[in-house]
């Protein structure tokens, strides 16, 4: 990696609007909505709904069905819902790094692909499914205990989609020579898309570590999970910060050498 | 881990980033990083499953007596002499003997596809008499864990293709890469080991 860009210092009358001038500010954006939405996942998830940490798979009917027919559970499922929109925003900050990669733009694209097909299957089926019984309240017990197995499976159990996303990210990472991202990080993106397959036993046992509320499949891969996801915005960051304005895809044509102009024009 | 032959042989790149000093790390540090972070998060299930052996013993002794005893010794031998030839052709990669190097490791990897087909004999037979993940926690542990290890030989096996091709096409081998892939290749060979005399042996 270069070094930083030095910033000229700004006279104090300018720095109002200097923000807005800022040529990275698209890329702070989704730096800044993912703390924000993972936030509000986190409130949503726990306190208000109780949707986390997973309930069992072997609950009793009349507990699924008081579950279900929760208000806010409706609430919850609503506002991630409308925060679904969101993802796509967050996930360009990944993409944005990774097109700044040595490696072929299949990574980029199967991470694209991998992250709209895994919101989809792994949150807003969820959402669907949840919200479904406190939003008409005469389903039959049967029905509700469908649309929990449905739910949790579709939540934790939604494994290729996701797998591919953090695989491509991984060996992009592993295989770029720009170093735009630390090679460790690589590594431990390959555990993070190994969890991915270890939760498999989900759609098999019902109770134990392999179950879906399970110490293996749910709080192992977390304990793995959450330090990676904190660790990967840390080191975007970094990137974001150290990439130079030259480099950027609106710099201003004097900073822009002509190499850059050229890639810049033939990939997508 | 064979010794590190220090000094300069002729076509072959001994380079690494942090060549300060007489003693180093064999290959990248980066993969360090991953075969300490693997161990521990092995180390993880293999706890878990002594805990959960601990709870169920009686059904554990019982489940892993069926377990084909003879395929697990076969695949130990077939990792362990896989395994040595890898030590062997990086030896010869550092003293500059491309020749032997690229032999050694197509033996190395020879032994090393054996494995995942032999595993194949195991788990078809295992899977058709109705020991599945299902039956209980022992196959539950004995497929995750093997299942796991399993996709690091086959990544291995595919790191292995890349070190031959860099032996064969490139004008000095990087000895730094070939380290890295064999680092790989000894920790997955270790976890074997210990896979085997948990899931296998113990009693």
């Amino acid at each position: 990696m270069s070094g930083t860009v030095a910033m000229a210092p700004q006279p104090a009358a300018e720095h109002a609007t200097s923000w807005r001038k800022n040529r990275k500010l698209d890329q702070w954006i989704a730096f800044w909505s993912v703390p924000f939405f993972f936030n509000l996942f986190g409130l949503v998830f726990v306190p208000l709904s109780w949707m986390m940490p997973p309930r069992s798979p072997g609950s009793t009917t009349p507990h699924i069905v008081d579950f279900m027919h929760s208000h806010n559970l409706l609430i919850a499922c609503v506002i991630l819902t409308l925060a679904y929109g969101l993802a796509p925003v967050s996930n360009a900050c990944y993409l944005m790094q990774v097109r700044r990669m040595s490696v072929s733009p299949a990574f980029r694209y199967s991470m694209m692909i991998g992250a709209i097909t895994g919101a989809i299957v792994g949150m807003l089926f969820p959402m669907f499914c949840f919200g479904l019984g406190a939003f008409r309240p005469g389903y039959n017990s049967g029905v509700l205990t469908m649309l929990y197995d449905f739910g949790y499976l579709a939540f934790i159990g939604s494994l290729g989609c996701f797998c591919v996303m953090w695989m491509a990210f991984a060996l992009a990472i592993i295989l770029d020579e720009n170093g735009i991202l630390p090679k460790w990080l690589g590594y431990y993106t390959i555990w993070q898309y190994v969890t991915e397959l270890m939760a498999a036993p989900v759609w098999i046992v019902k109770t134990g570590p392999f179950a879906w509320n399970g110490l293996m499949t749910f709080w192992f891969a977390m304990t793995l999970y959450v330090p990676w996801q904190i660790i990967v915005y840390v080191c975007i960051y970094r990137a974001i910060k150290n990439q130079p304005e030259a480099e950027l895809d609106n710099a201003s044509p004097e900073l822009r050498p002509k190499t850059v102009e050229f890639r810049s024009g033939t990939s997508a | 881990m064979t010794n590190v032959a220090e000094g300069v042989t002729p076509g072959v790149d001994n380079s690494r980033p942090d060549d300060s000093g007489r003693g180093h790390v064999p290959g990248d540090s980066s993969m360090w990083f991953f075969v300490i972070g693997d161990l521990l998060i092995f180390g993880v299930y293999f706890v878990g499953y002594m805990y959960f052996r601990g709870q169920n013993h009686e059904l554990f002794l019982q489940s892993q007596a069926r377990l084909n005893l003879d395929i697990g010794a076969i695949n130990t031998v077939m990792l362990l002499t896989s395994s040595l030839f890898v030590a062997l052709g990086t030896e010869a990669a550092r003293a500059g003997n491309r020749v032997a190097a690229l032999q050694r490791f197509w033996i190395a990897l020879a032994f090393g596809a054996a494995f995942p087909l032999l595993k194949m004999f195991e788990w078809i037979p295992e899977i058709c008499s109705g020991l599945t993940p299902g039956k209980n926690l022992f196959f539950m542990y004995y497929y995750v864990m093997t299942g796991i290890h399993l996709c690091h030989v086959a990544l291995g096996l595919v790191i292995m293709c890349f070190i031959l091709r860099h032996l064969k096409t490139s004008k000095a081998p990087k000895i730094s890469f070939v380290e890295t892939g064999a680092t790989y290749w000894h920790m997955v060979d270790v976890l074997w080991l210990v896979l085997f005399a948990l899931l296998y042996l113990m009693r």
